[in-house]
């Protein structure tokens, strides 16, 4: 049989065809149609095949809920495992199967459902144990290639965004309740933000007969005249295409608005939008969803739930077939049955589980006047068929086998609330012995459900219980008159599986159907011990798929608990967890990627770098220029080299304006350096600055930078780049929660100042042409003092101070002139051989001298101890950070790791960066002792001056060991490279350089 | 995501905080009259218990000021801030009860979201 | 004033400024000291904003103010001011000139489009006229003030770029 159009009252009207692609072949469908509804349309009913058993699959419900019909669309870069119940078709849109090779109709995969039998519950924790090596070798990508749906995209898909609202009211889902309630906020001082999942407004009112009018309006007629007041109000914003995927924390829900609907991607808007609300109460009215009965081959495509199949009569206009069989147990397929008498069509037959007397009237009048053949008390045993549902095996009340045949099959196993949203906020649920199902019971936050969200399936009950439910809010009462052609009660009967009367290979009762779960497995599961219900899940993978179970999560609770004798209260549920609904990771990163992955900061001599062919390093946040290229040819390698001699023969100047800077000021000034860093400052003269340490409470180094004394009272203190946040934050906390009686005050000026270091020979020339009025000589100048100096309008500061080990100056002027005064060093420098340098070669050149860098040769369990930095402590004293921790056992112990220098012996050899300091010459091939690791490599690199590789390393009892023979080892070799252990100076000890 | 009510600022989002472990941990007046094992108490030890919690936050992103709060820790309800310089609020204006959203046990989580 | 942006719904302009943030807990004496260089008062409320035609003073919280100059000044008189300031012991005036961006926006669709980059509750009844925060706009550290009819927002001057391009894609997207 085939489908038929309904276009008498649906949603979606048939003026526009569409055209699309399905598995390379062209068909048509209506604007607002859905790939399964157009796929209906066409009578296709096959559309994928399973993830286990690649047995043909169909469309099995019509919305979010879909465990079978997921495809892979083409035209949008390769999205896979789509749902095709909810994904709406455009024009030129190109679909593929998924899971089939070679073809949706020959699979060469479906084999593994001849082999179903080793493939049960805990397969493959029980099979690919072994032998080693197996698993990433051989098990894994064979696994991989059968199993599984989609192929995963190579492109990144499109661009998204992030939005974020505060409100006072959400309200998630806009059908007859939701409406209803949001109604009540019309024009009031409440925020109110309603959350659609559909393109349209209405729910359920679009997907069924059950009301009639409301009113007195048509359903349709009332769902449009509310939207435009609605639409009016301005406290009321509607969201559609948008659903609610997760409830956190105080009242916080994300919502993925899907911007792209019937239309193709666009480059330059977001397909998607995650929506991150923030309100005060959140009204959940996103209804229900129908579950399934598990029977013999209850997947062959075909078989549709009963709800979805009305859904797809109304909402989208097709009738998938004329003559489709009902079976239930319970009432609420009343109006698919009366739906499709209204509609000309003929049910081919009714077969209920319950027995006569407990099926309402109205039912059975309607089949006795049709003529519909009905069996009560009567279930499906099983369905047979060749890819599609052919003959349907009916067990009668008389416990007999009767056959009829059929193409598809109507299924309801009830009904359950959604209460996904709900269990994410907290809430506790019960078990309803009457609804059988779990019905929302405490919240834990600020959240009301109502209509069937909330296991409200009485149609007469819902105005009071809105009223009711929404009277904290100060609003009006509700008054409307719904007329209703349904039963009131769902009167359903107890049914989770059926009995197979056929054993074979492909007879499969499934309870997932999309991760091939059957009920064969929830059995074997149990009887192997998994009776916790989390346990079996996850033994199982029940409800572990894109669709979590949806559809038969609570059947599985059924089954278990019959298995186990025991209340369905009792065996639990799984917990629901976010996202509701599969998120797509482009919506989750939305802007930071790419170009935003991380806000970058720039100096403002940026500019210069770029026009002048800089490398860019990203240190935390800032783009430092890493070395700069002389011409395109230049390596790094060469660059850096000619950067450091350079700068030894003549000068080099550093953009140095992301170090961290703060103000330190207050008549306690003073004290507060003193304990904030481990150096003392009592005795230090104005206009004078230190280099300095400061440490955690626990005796390690977090930081150096240099002190600037301008008086007792104020302090200039300077921070490495990546330390510059913490630091202060490290130091207000100190201020605000340890020291609050000290009258001291931090203002990060680190963005104030663009900072310039020079250094190298001819610096000092430099800067008598630059500053022409200042002294620099090394009486007036000296090492570690500053001066302050008129500039323009503003004043300049400059520290005599070095990290190259030569002779150097900092200046510090404020940003309006960074640029400025950079391009007037180069005017008066270049001729005195003046280069710019970056980052690379001032490691080179303090690695030299013997300066260490925090984070680089420190790691967090090194103390000031342990860098032989003895002299930097103020032993006198009475306390500092970190000061008490210097003694402890630990940290005064014999043994400790202490930084070295490392010379190879053959000097042209190359030290890497984090090899290991052992004591044989080379790693035996089969290991039986682990060999004795003495310490690591912090820095190493090629001095050019020198002209070998210098390396520091930090070495278990480095200080007795200089002048000893020990090897370091290689990448790819086990042969070590015999080094001499050395102070960890190199260049200039005496500081012949550094003071000139 | 939490929403904390700075002392200063007012309600903020959770992430314009960082948290700042046991509150009124004082740093020891007299580091070293204080033996390996008490210093080391001060430095490394702090409670971390199920239930009601004094604990310390600081407004990172926003006014850089510190301050207190009683925080459910089984709950993540943040009970009260206080500033300071503010004596804790008794422990007594507060349900100790284990309340917990799915009445949990006392030790340890679990998969109760089913009211009994 | 340099305009980055202006289209239906919201208008961006950015230009240099100056600024000092000030410290310190001596309400009263501080007061008379600012009171004196500028005549405006430090508003007493935190989050508060005190204005004139030329100058701007919030309190950041119990202990930092910052005052914004809406008029290009003499910088030599800007830093006159901040050692004015910190001639008292118990002051600590930094000059925050040039180091911050400025960012004047204006239009019926701010919020819509802020809101793209911020968590913040900007409704008018959560962030009222003459009030500031100090929150996260698209991750980096922003100062906003609302004055009538618009929002001046500062950042740190290393995120110029980063942050009007932020700006200007949250408004094409």
């Amino acid at each position: 049989m085939t489908a038929l159009n309904n276009n008498k009252n649906s949603r979606v009207t048939d003026s526009n065809k569409v055209s699309f692609i399905f598995d390379g072949k062209k068909y048509f469908g209506f604007d607002g149609d859905t790939i399964a509804s157009a796929l209906l349309r066409n009578n296709i009913k096959i559309i994928g095949r399973s993830f286990k058993y690649h047995r043909p699959r169909g469309i099995y419900t019509c919305g979010i809920e879909e465990p079978n019909a997921l495809v892979q669309i083409l035209s949008e870069k390769d999205e896979p495992n789509t749902r095709a119940t909810v994904k709406k078709i455009y024009s030129g849109i190109k679909i593929l199967s998924q899971n089939r090779w070679p073809s949706l109709k020959n699979d060469f995969g479906y084999i593994n459902n001849l082999l179903s039998p080793i493939f049960s519950a805990g397969f493959y924790y029980k099979t690919f144990m072994g032998p080693k090596g197996f698993w990433k070798n051989i098990y894994e990508p064979l696994i991989r290639r059968s199993a599984g749906l989609g192929k995963p995209p190579k492109e990144f898909r499109s661009k998204s965004i992030h939005h974020h609202h505060n409100v006072d009211i959400v309200i998630v889902g806009a059908g007859l309740n939701g409406l209803l309630a949001a109604s009540k906020f019309i024009d009031t001082d409440y925020d109110v933000l309603i959350l659609e999942q559909d393109n349209i407004l209405g729910g359920s009112l679009n997907s069924s007969q059950k009301i009639k009018t409301i009113d007195n309006l048509d359903t349709h007629v009332w769902t449009k005249k509310t939207e435009d007041l609605l639409k009016k109000s301005k406290n009321i914003k509607i969201l559609k295409n948008t659903l609610a995927t997760s409830y956190n924390q105080i009242n916080h829900i994300i919502a993925l608005e899907d911007n792209s609907v019937g239309k193709p991607l666009a480059s330059h808007k977001p397909e998607l939008i995650l929506h991150k609300i923030r309100t005060k109460h959140t009204i959940l009215s996103n209804g229900h969803i129908e579950r399934l009965i598990s029977f013999r081959n209850n997947d062959l495509p075909g078989i549709m739930l009963a709800g979805s199949f009305e859904k797809y009569i109304f909402r989208y206009g097709v009738i998938p077939e004329a003559e489709p069989i009902i079976f239930t147990n319970n009432s609420s397929t009343f109006s698919l049955l009366k739906s499709l008498v209204d509609l000309g069509c003929k049910p081919k037959a009714y077969i209920d589980v319950r027995d006569e007397s407990s099926i309402e009237k109205k039912t059975k009048t309607i089949l006795k006047t049709n003529k519909i053949p009905f069996y009560f008390s009567s279930e499906i045993e099983g369905c047979d068929g060749n890819k599609k549902l052919e003959t349907i095996s009916i067990r009668n009340k008389e416990k007999q086998i009767e056959k009829i045949s059929g193409t598809m099959l109507c299924i309801s196993g009830g009904i359950n609330p959604d209460v996904h949203l709900f269990t994410q906020s907290k809430g506790l649920i019960k078990w309803d012995e009457k609804y059988l199902t779990f019905k929302p019971e405490t919240a834990f936050q600020n959240t009301i459900t109502i209509g069937s969200a909330n296991g409200s399936f009485n149609f007469k009950r819902i105005i009071e219980e809105i009223n009711e439910k929404l009277s904290l809010f100060n609003i009006n009462e509700l008054k409307i008159d719904l007329e209703i052609d349904c039963p009131e009660d769902l009167n359903i009967m107890e049914l989770w599986e059926t009995n197979n009367e056929k054993k074979s290979f492909w007879s499969k009762s499934f309870i997932d159907i999309q991760n091939d779960v059957t009920t064969k497995d929830l059995h074997q599961a149990v009887s192997e011990g998994f009776d916790r219900i989390e346990h079996l899940k996850r033994f199982t993978t029940n409800s572990m798929g894109t669709d979590q179970g949806k559809i038969s999560s609570i059947n599985s609770l059924g089954i278990v608990s019959k298995i186990l004798k025991k209340n369905i209260s009792e065996v639990g549920t799984t917990i629901y967890r976010p996202p509701y609904a599969p998120l797509s990771f482009s919506a989750i990163a939305g802007r930071s990627t790419y170009e935003f992955y991380d806000p970058t900061r720039k100096t403002s001599i940026h500019s210069w770098h770029v026009k002048n062919r800089a490398i860019f390093e990203d240190v935390g946040q800032w783009k430092r220029p890493w070395y700069f290229k002389k011409n395109d040819k230049e390596t790094m390698y060469e660059a850096v080299q000619r950067e450091s001699k350079e700068l030894r023969n003549a000068a080099g100047i550093l953009d140095g304006s992301t170090l961290g800077k703060i103000e330190i000021k207050g008549k306690d000034a003073l004290e507060f350096v003193n304990l904030i860093y481990t150096n003392a400052f009592t005795k230090m003269k104005p206009m004078t600055a230190r280099y300095a340490l400061m440490l955690g409470e626990d005796g390690m180094i977090k930081d150096d930078g240099i002190v600037c004394k301008i008086n007792d009272q104020h302090f200039i203190v300077t921070t490495t780049t990546g330390g510059a946040a913490k630091v202060l934050s490290d130091m207000e906390e100190y201020a605000q929660t340890e020291w609050p009686h000290l009258n001291v005050y931090l203002n990060s000026i680190t963005e104030q100042f663009s900072t310039f270091n020079i250094s190298g020979p001819k610096s000092r020339a430099i800067m008598r042409k630059v500053f022409s009025d200042v002294d620099f000589s090394n009486d007036k100048f000296p090492f570690m003092s500053f001066k302050k100096v008129n500039y323009l309008d503003t004043e300049v500061r400059i520290l005599r101070a070095s990290f190259t080990g030569e002779l150097g100056y900092e200046v510090y002027v404020t940003p309006k002139y960074g640029l400025e005064l950079w391009e007037k060093f180069f005017r008066y420098g270049e001729n005195l051989g003046l280069i710019p340098y970056g980052t690379e070669t001032m490691h080179l050149l303090r690695a030299e001298k013997g300066y260490i860098v925090v984070g680089q040769d420190t790691d967090g369990t090194v103390t000031p101890l342990d860098l032989n930095l003895n002299w930097m402590i103020g032993k006198n004293k009475k306390d500092f950070i970190g000061k008490r921790s210097l003694s402890r056992s630990d940290t005064s112990r014999k043994g400790r790791k202490q930084l070295v220098g490392i010379l190879a012996v053959d000097k042209s050899k190359i030290i890497e960066e984090g090899q290991h300091v052992v004591k044989s010459s080379s790693i035996p091939s089969k290991i039986k002792f682990p060999v004795k690791y003495l310490g690591h490599i912090t820095s190493s690199y090629h001095s050019p001056t020198l002209n070998h590789y210098i390396a520091m390393a930090m070495v278990e009892g480095g200080n007795d060991l200089i002048g000893k023979k020990l090897y370091v080892t290689q990448n790819k070799s086990s042969e070590n490279i015999s080094v001499e252990i050395v102070k960890p100076v190199f260049l200039d000890p005496e500081n012949k350089r550094l003071l000139s | 995501m939490l929403v904390i009510n700075c002392p200063y600022c007012g309600e903020r989002d959770q992430s314009e905080f960082s948290n700042g472990g046991e509150a009124h941990v004082a740093r020891p007046k007299n580091p070293e009259t204080l033996d390996d094992k008490k210093w080391s108490e001060y430095v490394f030890i702090r409670l971390n218990p199920k239930g009601i919690f004094n604990e310390r936050w600081v407004h990172t992103h926003g006014c850089r000021k510190w301050f207190n709060a009683i925080r459910n820790t089984s709950t993540d309800e943040i009970l009260k801030v206080y500033k300071l310089n503010e004596e804790p609020p008794s422990i007594g204006e507060f349900d100790t009860t284990l309340k917990t959203p799915s009445g949990e046990p006392d030790l340890g989580s679990g998969n109760f979201t089913v009211k009994k | 004033m340099k305009e980055i942006f202006s289209i239906s719904g919201i208008d961006i302009f950015q230009r240099e400024f100056n600024q000092i943030m000030i410290r310190g807990n001596e309400h009263n004496q501080l007061n008379q000291i600012v009171n004196k260089e500028v005549s405006l008062n430090l508003p007493d409320k935190n989050l508060q904003i005190i204005n004139n035609d030329n100058i701007l003073i919030a309190r950041h919280s119990f202990d930092q103010w910052n005052l914004i100059y809406f008029n290009d000044q003499n910088y030599r008189d800007v830093l006159k001011l901040v050692s004015n300031l910190n001639s008292n012991n118990q002051v600590c005036a930094s000059d925050y000139s040039y180091g911050q961006v400025y960012f004047d926006i204006s239009g019926e669709k701010k919020n819509y489009y802020l809101n793209k980059l911020t968590h913040f509750d900007l409704r008018l009844k959560k962030f009222p006229v003459n009030t500031m925060a100090q929150t996260l706009i698209a991750r980096i550290d922003c100062s906003i003030y609302h004055l009538k009819e618009k929002y001046i927002i500062t950042c740190n001057k290393s995120f110029e770029d980063y942050f009007t391009q932020r700006l200007a894609d949250s408004i094409n997207l």
